[in-house]
């Protein structure tokens, strides 16, 4: 390759044209914030660990009401235990693997670092939206398998239910309930992918460039 | 203390900055983007610093930090100005006389070589700077066997770029 030769041996020979920074101009810069995808990463990770977690606790006081007369307490209260101690093991996990992200690494295993990172948040949130349909479900299975009883409670706890009909009640409940739900995956999947379509495209299609390289 | 490593660092970068330059210029399009690189690239090095144990040059130790902060953690700025005068490589002018077409040719070749791939253009600018290919499989984290036989799929990719 000759032309590759030439501009080699001309790179080495002579000096490119640069700005020069005195060492007075490079002070100020060891001060300025990074802008790193890293520290995105990280920020946005903690917000959706923090999210997730306090999602959980935001049940409303007449749902844990309607649902001890429903007789579900203590079965929620072991899933909420078994939550907690999973939500524990992730954070633990992603502060390991966050701290592992060092720009020291060869640039291989860096970007498997990051990669690495941000897919125990990914796995963090399909746990945490799988748990959601699973209790889902299993609430409204239960719900339905006791459907008078649901009514008489709800119609105690929220005036607006005693309005309707006990023949409708279960068909307008479960139809809002399913659709919610629906409504709320459709969402969420729509925003990872823009977030982490965005955030992630160059980095992945790096690590596959480098990846490729090796078969 | 931190005083001294700063100093110490601020000295060093100063010192071997065209390599960071270099960087820069490879991997952005205007002179903003530029001055941002390099911006970052010395926050991730002033980071990583401390960590420096100077059993390798600073030098090395400085093309791993920089490419990984090109390639992977520098997130582009979103001032997308592209200014006219930023075409890439200028080499200082020489005293001795010099050959038209040769720098014509540097120019194409330059071009050609900021076309490639983020990790293509790593793996050329390692070779630029007689990297041998036990460094650039270091620096990238790939095998020596497999950073050459990619060199030579590059230099015939660029071939095709410069003769189609």
């Amino acid at each position: 390759m000759d032309e590759l030769e030439v501009l080699k041996d001309q790179w080495q020979r002579r000096e490119q044209d640069f700005p020069k920074f005195s060492a007075k101009d490079i002070y100020p810069m060891l001060l300025k914030k990074s802008s790193s995808m890293v520290k995105w990463i990280f920020y946005i990770s903690v917000a959706e660990l923090v999210l997730w977690t306090a999602l959980s606790f935001l049940v409303p006081e007449s749902t844990k009401e309607v649902n001890e007369e429903m007789g579900l307490k203590t079965t929620l209260l072991i899933f909420s235990i078994v939550m907690y101690v999973v939500t524990l093991v992730f954070i633990y996990l992603f502060y390991k693997n966050y701290r592992s992200i060092q720009v020291t690494d060869t640039i291989k295993e860096l970007m498997k670092s990051i990669l690495k990172t941000r897919k125990t948040v990914r796995y963090f949130v399909y746990y945490q939206i799988g748990a959601a349909i699973l209790l889902l479900i299993f609430t409204n299975l239960v719900y339905y398998t006791k459907r008078e009883l649901l009514y008489e409670v709800f119609a105690k706890y929220n005036g607006g239910y005693a309005a309707i009909p006990a023949e409708s009640f279960t068909t307008v409940f479960f139809t809002a309930q399913l659709v919610v739900g629906a409504l709320m995956i459709i969402f969420l999947i729509i925003f990872y992918r823009l977030v982490y379509g965005i955030l992630l495209r160059r980095l992945k299609r790096n690590y596959k460039e480098l990846k490729k390289i090796e078969v | 203390m931190t005083e001294e490593l700063e100093h110490r660092f601020v000295a060093q970068l100063e010192e071997n900055q065209n390599i960071v330059h270099k960087i820069c210029r490879l991997y952005t399009h205007d002179k903003e983007s530029h001055n941002d690189l390099f911006q970052e690239i010395t926050i991730q090095l002033w980071r990583a610093y401390p960590k420096f144990r100077g059993d390798s040059k600073f030098s090395t130790w400085m093309y791993r930090v920089a490419l990984n902060t090109a390639i992977t953690l520098y997130r582009k700025s979103k001032r997308r100005v592209r200014t006219q005068d930023y075409e890439g490589v200028s080499f200082k002018i020489q005293s001795e006389p010099y050959d038209d077409t040769i720098e014509e040719q540097l120019k194409l070749m330059y071009q050609a070589v900021k076309t490639l791939n983020d990790i293509d253009k790593a793996l050329v600018f390692l070779y630029l700077e007689d990297k041998n290919y036990r460094e650039i499989s270091q620096t990238l984290g790939i095998t020596e066997v497999n950073a050459r036989v990619k060199m030579n799929r590059i230099k015939e990719k660029l071939r095709k770029i410069l003769n189609p």
